[in-house]
């Protein structure tokens, strides 16, 4: 599993971004996103604000769970009472190798290489009783779910006492490199 | 408002503005007089061509199809200035309160005018060659096709529950009965039969390759090929002959909506090109007509031979193929050679011997061109094939278009034609088709569908799990080893069977568009078929439910019966690809569903967009057919969204996203045109949200964001029609691109060189795009 995390402020401006691996079933908490998805997981968590903004009056936990999902990359989200948006995109793949693309000449450019993953099927609930249930493989299981919770709570914390320094702003770049360090091992420890 | 559109719901457009009598909202081959179409049709290929001509100096560049028409469909006096051909300008034209038409309702009337009920013919030698001497080489259901698809009379049509309502857009298409014969030689022809068995036989094997499926994908080429000329048509100069050719039916070129012009053709062509298969009826014949020629020496004779012909005994038709349908019987009289009187009691004669369903229809014998005095252009097929267009179309360009293209004949005959049609329908194949839903309705489907009706099938169920011990040993068949009726070996259910019969009544109640009783048989039917393993029949039940059910006239739009849909639409999609290995038949399902959920309102467009992004992701899709979906993706977002308002559940980001994907796949197409217009659209959406900034606003979103801009940029430069409508985007690349250079070292990436980075994106599409375009203006001069 790869994954791109980012928190967006209030007007929909990146605060902080940082992409990482699994560091689970031996994962050495590299990224291995494709060039062609890396330059699309911004466009996409963007474009799955619109879900957040909307599901943000109807649900009152700050973790929104899972909001949107774009070919197979699914998109996590939890929400601080100020609006700021931790935004999580996790691809699943076997750890370790890249998800790699077959070339079908039908196949649509941004979604080449994740539909040659095998743990991705599209019908996420046929594939979370076949497949196994560990976070890196399946991204809609329960224990994923619980995963990402940790993270985010942790990175909730980090994140507090960021945006209190007397230096900084709630809107302002994190650029911090405690924080990233701090949002690292949050990231190695439950993902 | 007629009754056909009355379940529209999205007619927002027809409501604000005082409108002109209702026939001129129509489309003109609906209008009641027989005679004008075909003047209309005249008229508008020629107002078209001045309509180019006269926007080309505007901006004189292949730019101007989308952009010229864009600026007509908002400004309605400039469609009304050219007013001799007032009641041709299309249903948007009428309406420029609102600028964006998504055309959701023209979709849904292509869906619901593509389930037509087929028409063989069966015509006598003597029949095509009196044909041939008008001109019309391809025999008689050449002559007939392009009145059958538009028929201009309104059809009354009796639904199950007795109401009866009219629609003026009923039509039937002619098939050659050789096209039923193509069919059927697989399966008479021993060494082919095993073959066309195994490709039936989608229960038991995976993944093979079908040789019926192989060429249904080189049917998706040809769409392909068919687009990718439309869209060099428009570029190119020469659209005079691309656009007149595009605009079949009078709206494609009228009035354009913003989005995506091809679209429209591209659903058409989707929906004519399907063939015949077992497990669904649409393509099956409903009627066929038998016709013979006054110059034929033994007319009785000859219509008993054809009729022969028609049913099983001759091996013409495949197994599949139920033969119980309507037998039309046509003589026709020569006009210039032969005795009216000898041809009136040779068809008093034949309507002793062959009941009701018989026409003479009087035609004359000689060519008639386009200076005799009562001549009229044949109208154009809408509905042909991808295939066949494509035929045309090479036959065009080596011939003189015009010689070719137009055909004319005379009016008397034109009229002849559409009485005979007009009686064919509205006497025979309704009435036919009405008493066949209701007798099958009655003795097959309600006894199914009762309580011994289930008893029934479980006990044969039952029954059948007993007699597998006795086919074990070998003392029953094995073809009905389960006790169904479904034909294992040979992969279909005999046209005899109820299942068979009750998709056939499904499919008629279909085409007389009675959806609620379409949809409960359906409804009905697929669980039979899962038992039975059927699985291409269970996916084609699937699909008709789904679309049935989002086609059925609802007052409320509930997120429960969306949900039903989805996994509805998941089941059929799991059949046709997994179990069967049909792509393209998952390709007109989800286009269907799309086109259809998209008509539902806002809720069910997110809905649309989701199996829209699914079926990108099945990777099923053509080139040109990706980018035209994403376009109808990022086009049901935008129905969602309202610029400058913020609004809860807006889609503006999604629908910017998928704008970019489809720019991003029109510049792969070699397409600048089509690109810089999705790029246009993300820009403005991703602008309205950063007032000072152009572009998006995540700083690592420009590195793609500027790379697109520059491919579309580099074109522009190099193009002909450089800088010209575009005064303000230059200003966005100037700073795209610096905010990506400044940009490129904040974000967390790799090492290597701008260009390099954007690897498979740049390279060849900053070149390509060039390469291509040079080309083409080479063409030009």
């Amino acid at each position: 599993m790869s994954y791109y995390f980012c928190i967006v402020g209030t007007r929909d401006q990146p605060l902080f971004e940082l992409e990482f691996g699994t560091s689970k079933q031996g994962g050495d908490g590299i990224a291995r996103f494709s060039q062609e998805a890396r330059h699309m997981n911004p466009f996409i968590v963007h474009s799955s604000l619109d879900f957040v903004d909307e599901m943000q009056w109807t649900n009152n936990q700050m973790y929104l769970k899972r909001v949107d999902q774009f070919a197979s990359s699914h998109i996590s989200t939890f929400l601080t009472p100020t609006s700021t948006r931790f935004m999580l995109l996790h691809l699943p793949h076997p750890p370790n190798t890249a998800p790699q693309s077959t070339a079908s000449p039908n196949s649509f450019p941004p979604f080449t290489p994740y539909t040659s993953t095998p743990a991705s099927t599209t019908t996420g609930s046929r594939s979370s009783s076949s497949s196994s249930t560990s976070i890196p493989n399946n991204p809609t299981s329960p224990q994923t779910e619980e995963a990402i919770r940790a993270f985010f709570g942790e990175v909730f914390e980090v994140w507090i006492k960021a945006i209190m320094s007397p230096f900084g702003s709630v809107e302002g770049k994190l650029g911090s490199p405690v924080f990233r360090q701090r949002v690292v091992a949050a990231g190695k420890k439950y993902l | 408002m007629t009754p056909s559109s009355a379940y529209g719901h999205g007619s927002p457009s027809e409501t604000p503005q005082p409108q002109p009598p209702e026939h001129t909202l129509r489309s003109p081959r609906e209008s009641p007089s027989a005679s004008v179409p075909d003047f209309v049709t005249n008229t508008r290929s020629s107002s078209f061509s001045a309509k180019s001509v006269l926007s080309s100096p505007e901006s004189r560049l292949p730019l101007t199809p989308a952009k010229s028409s864009l600026s007509k469909s908002r400004s309605p006096s400039d469609s009304r200035s050219q007013s001799g051909d007032r009641s041709s300008v299309s249903i948007r034209d009428t309406s420029p309160s609102v600028p964006v038409n998504d055309g959701n309702e023209e979709h849904r009337q292509i869906i619901i005018r593509s389930f037509a009920p087929r028409v063989a013919v069966y015509a006598s030698e003597d029949t095509n060659k009196l044909v041939g001497q008008k001109g019309f080489a391809g025999g008689l259901h050449t002559l007939l096709r392009p009145y059958g698809e538009r028929l201009q009379s309104r059809v009354i049509i009796r639904d199950s529950v007795g109401g009866s309502k009219g629609f003026d857009d009923f039509g039937v298409r002619f098939i050659d009965c050789h096209e039923l014969q193509r069919a059927s030689i697989g399966d008479s022809d021993g060494a082919n039969a095993d073959q066309e068995a195994r490709v039936l036989l989608n229960g038991a094997q995976y993944g093979y390759e079908k040789p019926n499926n192989a060429r249904l994908s080189e049917n998706g080429t040809a769409i392909d090929q068919l687009l990718n000329h439309y869209l060099r048509a428009e570029d190119s100069t020469s659209i005079d002959r691309g656009g007149n050719y595009v605009d079949h039916d009078g709206r494609s070129n009228g009035a354009r909506s913003t989005y995506s012009p091809l679209y429209p053709i591209y659903l058409r062509k989707l929906l004519s090109g399907s063939s015949l298969v077992p497990y669904e009826t649409f393509s099956h014949p409903v009627a066929c007509i038998i016709a013979v020629s006054s110059h034929h020496p033994a007319p009785i004779e000859a219509l008993r031979q054809l009729y022969a012909s028609t049913g099983h005994g001759s091996n013409k038709t495949p197994a599949w193929v139920g033969t119980e349908y309507l037998r039309y019987y046509v003589l026709i009289h020569d006009e210039e050679n032969d005795d009216i009187t000898k041809s009136t009691a040779l068809f008093d004669l034949m309507k002793r011997h062959f009941g009701l369903h018989c026409h003479l229809l009087r035609l004359r014998t000689s060519q008639c061109v386009q200076t005799d005095d009562d001549s009229t252009k044949v109208p154009v097929c809408e509905w042909l094939s991808a295939e066949e267009e494509i035929g045309l179309l090479r036959s065009r360009d080596y011939t003189n278009e015009f010689e070719n293209s137009e055909r004319y004949i005379f009016e008397s005959d034109a009229s002849a034609i559409k009485a005979l049609l007009r009686e064919m329908i509205s006497q025979s194949i309704v009435p036919f088709m009405e008493s066949r839903v209701i007798t099958w309705n009655d003795q097959v489907a309600s006894r199914r569908r009762g309580i011994s009706g289930r008893f029934m099938s479980l006990s044969k169920r039952w029954a059948g799990f007993g007699s597998n011990k006795g086919a074990a040993s070998g003392l029953s068949g094995a073809s009905n080893a389960s006790g169904s009726n479904y034909d294992y070996q040979m992969g279909f259910y005999p046209p005899e069977t109820p299942e068979a019969t009750m998709r056939q009544l499904g499919d008629y109640a279909f085409m007389l568009r009675d959806w609620k009783l379409a949809h409960s048989t359906y409804d009905f039917l697929r669980t039979d078929f899962s038992h039975d393993k059927a699985w291409s029949y269970h996916a084609a039940a699937n699909e008709m439910v789904a679309i049935t059910s989002l086609l059925v006239p609802q007052t409320y739009n509930s997120k429960h019966k969306f949900e039903a849909i989805d996994q509805i639409l998941d089941t059929a999609a799991y059949s046709y690809l997994t179990r069967c290995s049909m792509p393209s038949s998952v390709v007109r399902c989800f286009t269907l569903a799309i086109e259809l959920l998209k008509n539902r309102g806002t809720i069910a467009a997110d809905d649309a967009a989701r199996w829209g992004g699914k079926l990108l992701e099945y990777g099923v899709l053509d080139p040109i057919a990706q980018a035209l979906t994403s376009e109808r993706i990022a086009e049901c977002y935008m129905s969602r969204t309202v610029l400058n308002v913020p609004t809860v559940g807006s889609r503006r980001r999604q629908a910017a996203l998928w704008n970019i994907l489809a720019a991003d796949s029109w510049v792969k197409l070699d397409n600048p045109i089509q690109a810089r217009l999705r790029f246009e659209e993300a820009n403005v959406l991703y602008q309205h949200e950063h007032q000072q900034n152009a572009g998006p606003s995540f700083p690592s979103m420009q590195a793609f964001w500027g790379d697109l801009a520059r491919s579309l940029r580099i074109v522009d430069l190099d193009g002909p029609q450089s800088l010209v409508g575009y005064g303000d985007f230059g200003g966005h690349l100037e700073f795209s691109t610096l905010g990506e250079t400044e940009h490129l070292s904040a974000f967390t990436r790799p090492g290597g060189s701008d260009k390099s980075d954007i690897e498979g994106f740049t390279p060849q599409d900053a070149g390509r795009p060039n390469s291509g375009f040079s080309d083409r203006s080479d063409g030009f001069e």
